[in-house]
């Protein structure tokens, strides 16, 4: 078992090198200098305070979508609708926060949030018990509905007292989000997508729910002929993974945001899928891949200001190194089937 | 009434092209989820294309290529590295969405207009165009529009009355029995995805040259997924897939109407997500699918 | 000596977990019937599919007619005449027989009306009563298989490879193929034979190769050797055969089904009007060719399916719409068929698998969270009272050999605290060794007062076990008879349809 996780570790990492590598090539397009450019991102990302607390607070919304995949993912579920299921949690979350500004109604934001973006993902998870019907497709227009109706509310009834731009008003400090660390943007709500990452692990391989969720993921069938009621964790499953989502919009609107805007984090759906891919659907692995893709966000950003390499280099990289991520599982894949053919050559030429 | 028709049909053009592709890869086994990132690429290089070189046609076959290429990354990743269609198909996505946006900046930097082009102009046809009715929403349209006349029918007779469709509609069932049978189950799978590589290129091309006459990152949004459901709800047949288009493309035409004649008391969202509403309320109720047996699964050979 | 037409010489291939073949050869003739012997698991599909060239040899040569070819491909087998119909059949379900069979063969456009005719006429003239516009998903599993055959025929196959092609037949259409087989033959074709049914070489082969643990053990003529003979050669030693008390009292009643019909709509019912019971201390045999109901009866019985008309009772419950859950908490035990699909999870530890029909039971839970000390405590216990081959129970269910995971899933089964346990297909694909374990196993469990249902298509197990036997056919119970009562042909008979006038108990 050790060897495997080593393995995991070694391969994505060259699969991370090469797909960094490959976007420094394509920068080089641009006539500037990737290793420049490069060198700059590290130093500013270790060197100053405020970059390296920005690292985690970018983490933050994406390990809540990628648990959200991954979670689903775990049950042989597909939910692709994490972005709207995001921007359901972004509207309660704006919408009870301008209502109750208080301290403690912070409380309450959280439980409308995981009751409301819940009931959404849980939507599509009835469609597929009741219905039979394909939760991709679903999942997948259920973030443009959504995206059209956070339009809508941003230009009517969130709408700004100023009416100027689509977006909402800025929500009082009382309802923010506790700052973690002085200088930098980091706040409480990093501690509960770590501590969300943490539950959901225990979750799955420590509880008997955990488990019925597994099994319906490994063999649905052998589940259902058990006694499993695969229809009630497809619910429950959808359930969690669209509350996950929605705490994503929680924490980017009263932690980071402190309102809610058009072209809100448009992506972070797509990327929390990318993550739960790389961390191989491990809520502990989602920890440091979200991590890493904070950075390559941060760092992405960091460009843009001192090299003037636009934003898509964030994309580029993003998706580069997924694609290389992929491509390093079917070499691990490779390697494991050739190291057990010669260890069994190996043991059968003793005894024969 | 028959201008909103006419526009249904043209807005109806991508999406078939996409879902007839869809359709065949699918029938083999493939979902080709790299669909959106194909459509995207197709709109970038088919702008691209016709703006260097001031020619549409051009600018359509550097679509065709561009579609290409993605689709030969995401069959080679699918097939032959055997990983996993949703989770490849994301990753291309996410990859072509930077890839069309930071090339645009590399060879057109940051215009202070945005740049055009001439979009694909409407070719009536002499005499039919006439037909009262029928004339004007049928046979005033554009190149690609009445390429479908042709592509329909030919995808139809392929699949059903060819021993290529034999061995495409078997793949998808049991790939056991077309190896078994001699027939290289990959090859034909991979051929099957670089087809809707080509489709989905002209397709993303028609948002861009046929239609906006320029590129934007968001162009597509969500357009290649339609399609993409339009082959699953045309029950993975060319008829169906050309039925559901027709009804997707109304809806978007009529949306676009209802934004253009002064808001009514409905708000403009609601038209914008008409077409996904009402995948999802198709996706519901439609009871029962031809789903090809072994869609979605990589063919797994003891070597 | 005259020239084999095809010889396999020195034939290596090797899986990531077990070596299938080890220095194999031999040879086979023209006009020859060739059976190639052995338990499952001996390594005789391995080879075969490498001569079909489904797979590649790591190893070794192939010769046609002295000179040396190499194959590739199925495409490659077929230009040399070589065809392979394998036990589980390569067709396409939701396609037509004419399609089925042209697939591969054809270029360019079709003309499906001068197909079927071609069809039609190609299997009349063979004697096969098929029709090439069916649907293979509406065709019996005997007509399936002719398909099959035909497909060869299409291809002009001189040697015939067929993988266990019995398994699914009734005794009557078993004979109709050895006729085929021989008729075929006869015209100076030549087939191959792969099976573990020591009666059919008997019957109808010229030539044995017996095979074990993936090494050729025997090469002989059916004149010179006898049942008892190849038996030693397939398995190595004697096995103790399974010592069955002699008939059990009556006792109390634990399964009973009354009328119990399953109907889709309008459709011909897939049960209709089951009544029978089981006993405590009793093994209720049901023998059939498979496809007659067995799956059905199963569903029903677990709870997966809802029949249509009647009632089932476990211990006097009325258990007819019980959820599966219920059933399993009252008492129900359920080893299925396909083990891989119904019966656990792969990629589970044995522990996990052990609780799977036992998640919602407090016995493992404690406030929810699983007590993995107790459940890997007790999975370890049933390892070793059932000589599992099993480093411990973490290990993932997929790496067991199959006669392992099936007795991990008996083990599951009988070990708690079921009252009733449904067996069905048993020992389907294990070696002898764990084949006499299960049988070991359900005869113990007889002793200790279960009632036990036995559903298999192997008749030699349902004699050598059950106390009654009851003979399902198209859904129906063709009778209900006790042990000694019957003989081959005539279950054979009544596995075909055949009705006996004489009454019966019920």
């Amino acid at each position: 078992m050790k060897g495997k996780l080593r393995d995991i570790l070694l391969i994505n990492a060259v699969a991370v090198l090469l797909g960094l590598f490959v976007s420094g090539l394509m920068i080089l397009l641009l006539k500037k200098n990737p290793l420049e450019a490069f060198g700059l991102l590290f130093t500013s990302m270790v060197r100053d305070r405020y970059t390296i607390g920005d690292i985690f607070v970018k983490a933050t919304p994406l390990m809540f979508t990628a648990l959200a995949f991954a979670f689903t993912y775990k049950a042989n579920l597909f939910n692709i609708g994490a972005q709207g299921q995001f921007y359901i949690g972004a509207l309660v979350a704006v919408s009870v926060s301008l209502r109750f500004p208080q301290k403690w109604a912070l409380l309450l934001v959280l439980v409308l949030v995981v009751l409301s973006s819940g009931l959404w993902g849980a939507a599509i998870g009835y469609a597929k018990a009741k219905f039979k019907a394909n939760e991709f497709l679903i999942s997948m227009m259920s973030t443009y509905v959504a995206l059209a109706l956070m339009n809508y509310l941003l230009r009517t009834r969130l709408l700004e007292t100023k009416g100027e731009y689509p977006q909402t008003d800025p929500l009082l400090e009382s309802i923010w989000l506790p700052k973690l660390l002085a200088g930098t943007r980091l706040h409480v709500g990093f501690i509960l997508a770590v501590v969300a990452c943490l539950g959901i692990w225990v979750l799955l391989y420590k509880t008997a729910l955990g488990f019925r969720i597994r099994a319906v993921g490994y063999n649905g069938e052998a589940a259902a002929t058990s006694g499993i009621n695969t229809g009630r964790i497809h619910i429950a499953a959808f359930f969690i993974s669209g509350s996950l989502a929605g705490l994503a919009g929680f924490t980017e609107v009263n932690g980071v945001q402190h309102m809610l805007l058009q072209g809100f984090n448009p992506d972070i759906g797509s990327i929390g899928i990318g993550i739960a891919i790389l961390a191989n659907a491990n809520p502990i692995g989602i920890i440091f891949a979200s991590i890493l893709f904070g950075a390559l966000r941060v760092g992405g950003q960091i460009m843009g200001q001192r090299s003037q390499i636009p934003s898509s280099i964030i994309d580029l990289m993003q998706g580069f190194v997924m694609v290389f991520v992929i491509m390093g599982y079917f070499v691990r894949n490779e390697l494991d089937r050739k190291r057990k053919i010669r260890k069994l050559l190996l043991e059968e030429g003793g005894v024969q | 009434m028959i201008n909103l028709l006419a526009r249904a049909l043209m807005m109806s053009t991508p999406l078939l092209y996409g879902s007839l592709s869809e359709v065949i890869a699918e029938r083999t086994g493939m979902m080709v989820t790299a669909i959106e990132g194909i459509f995207l690429i197709g709109a970038w290089a088919g702008f691209v294309g016709a703006y260097q070189s001031g020619s549409l046609a051009i600018g359509i076959l550097c679509a065709m290529g561009a579609g290409l290429m993605t689709a030969a990354l995401y069959g080679w990743i699918t097939i032959y590295l055997k990983q996993h269609q949703i989770v490849t198909g994301t990753a291309i996505n996410i990859l072509i969405a930077g890839v069309c946006s930071f090339l645009q900046r590399v060879i057109f930097g940051v215009p202070l207009v945005p740049l055009t082009v001439v979009q694909l102009k409407q070719i009536p046809i002499p005499l039919l165009h006439s037909i009262p009715f029928i004339g004007p929403i049928l046979f005033k349209q554009n190149i690609l529009f009445y390429l479908l006349f042709l592509l329909v029918p030919a995808t139809y007779v392929v699949l059903y009355k060819t021993a290529l469709g034999l061995a495409i509609r078997s793949a998808g069932e049991n790939p056991e029995a077309v190896d078994v049978a001699g027939i290289n189950v990959k090859r034909v799978r991979f051929l099957a995805v670089l087809f809707s590589g080509l489709m989905g290129g002209v397709a993303g091309a028609f948002y861009s040259i046929g239609y906006l006459g320029m590129f934007t990152t968001s162009i597509i949004n969500g357009r290649g997924w339609i399609a993409f459901a339009i082959c699953f709800l045309g029950n993975w047949n060319p008829i169906g897939a050309l039925v559901g288009t027709i009804i997707f493309g109304l809806t978007e035409a009529l949306a676009i109407f209802m934004q253009s004649s002064g808001g009514t008391f409905l708000p403009n969202e609601l038209f914008i997500a008409l077409p996904y509403i009402l995948t999802i309320i198709l996706t519901i109720s439609r009871r029962s699918f031809n789903v090809p047996a072994k869609l979605g699964t990589p063919y797994e050979k003891e070597q | 000596m005259d020239t084999p037409f095809f010889e396999l010489r020195g034939i290596d291939k090797y899986f990531s977990r077990v070596i299938a073949n080890k220095d194999v050869s031999f040879a086979i003739n023209q006009g020859e019937v060739l059976a190639l012997l052995g338990e499952n698991g001996a390594g005789k599909s391995t080879c075969m599919k490498i001569l079909y060239g489904l797979y590649r040899a790591d190893n070794g040569h192939i010769y046609k007619n002295g000179k040396e070819i190499h194959i590739s491909s199925p495409r490659d087998a077929m230009k040399h005449r070589i065809s392979m119909i394998q036990q589980h059949f390569s067709l396409v379900y939701a396609h037509t027989v004419t399609e089925n069979i042209i697939l591969g063969a054809k270029h360019g456009s079709i003309n499906w009306k001068q197909e079927h005719e071609q069809i039609r006429q190609l299997a009349t003239s063979y004697g096969f009563h098929i029709d090439p516009t069916k649907k293979i998903r509406d065709l019996s599993v005997g007509e399936q298989q002719k398909v099959e055959i035909l497909k060869a025929l299409y291809l002009d196959a001189h040697l015939l490879i067929m993988d266990e092609p019995t398994a699914v037949l009734t005794p009557q259409e078993t004979d109709s193929l050895m006729a085929f087989v021989r008729t075929f033959v006869g015209k100076g074709n030549s087939v191959i034979f792969i099976t573990h049914k020591l009666a059919e070489v008997m019957q109808v082969a010229d030539r044995i190769i017996i095979m074990r643990n993936g090494m050729v053990h025997g090469d002989v003529l059916r004149s010179t050797t006898n049942a008892k003979d190849l038996s030693n050669m397939m398995i190595g030693h004697e096995l103790s055969v399974p010592n069955v008390d002699s008939v059990a009292e009556v006792q109390d009643e634990i399964l009973r089904l009354e009328h119990v019909t399953l109907q889709a709509g309008k459709e011909v019912p897939s049960l209709e009007d089951l009544s029978f019971s089981v006993h405590a201390g009793e093994i209720f045999g049901i023998a059939g060719v498979s496809g007659n109901g067995q799956q059905e009866l199963c569903d029903v019985l677990c709870g997966r399916s809802s029949v249509s008309q009647g009632n089932i009772f476990l211990d006097s419950a009325d258990i007819t719409h019980a959820s599966i859950k219920h059933r399993i908490d009252l008492g129900l035990g359920y080893v299925p068929s396909d083990r891989q699909r119904f019966g656990m999870v792969m990629d589970m530890s044995l522990s996990e698998n052990l609780m799977l029909r036992q998640s919602f039971d407090g016995h493992w839970t404690r406030y929810g969270f699983i007590r993995k000390k107790e459940l890997d405590e007790r999975m370890q216990e049933l390892i070793d009272s059932f000589s599992v081959k099993a480093p411990g129970p973490e290990v993932v269910a997929r790496s067991l050999s199959g006669g392992n995971q099936q007795k991990v899933i008996v083990a599951r089964e009988v070990s708690g605290k079921s009252q009733v346990v449904i067996f069905d297909q048993p020992t389907r694909g294990l070696d002898l060794g764990a084949i006499n374990h299960v049988h070991q196993t359900i005869l113990a469990q007889r002793k200790e007062g279960k009632a036990i249902l036995l559903i298999s298509t192997e008749l030699s197990e349902i004699f050598a076990l059950s106390d009654r036997i009851a003979v399902l056919y198209k859904g129906k119970i063709q009778g209900v008879y006790p042990r000694g009562t019957l003989s081959t042909e005539r279950i054979g008979l009544l596995m075909a349809g055949y009705r006996e006038d004489a009454t019966h108990e019920r």
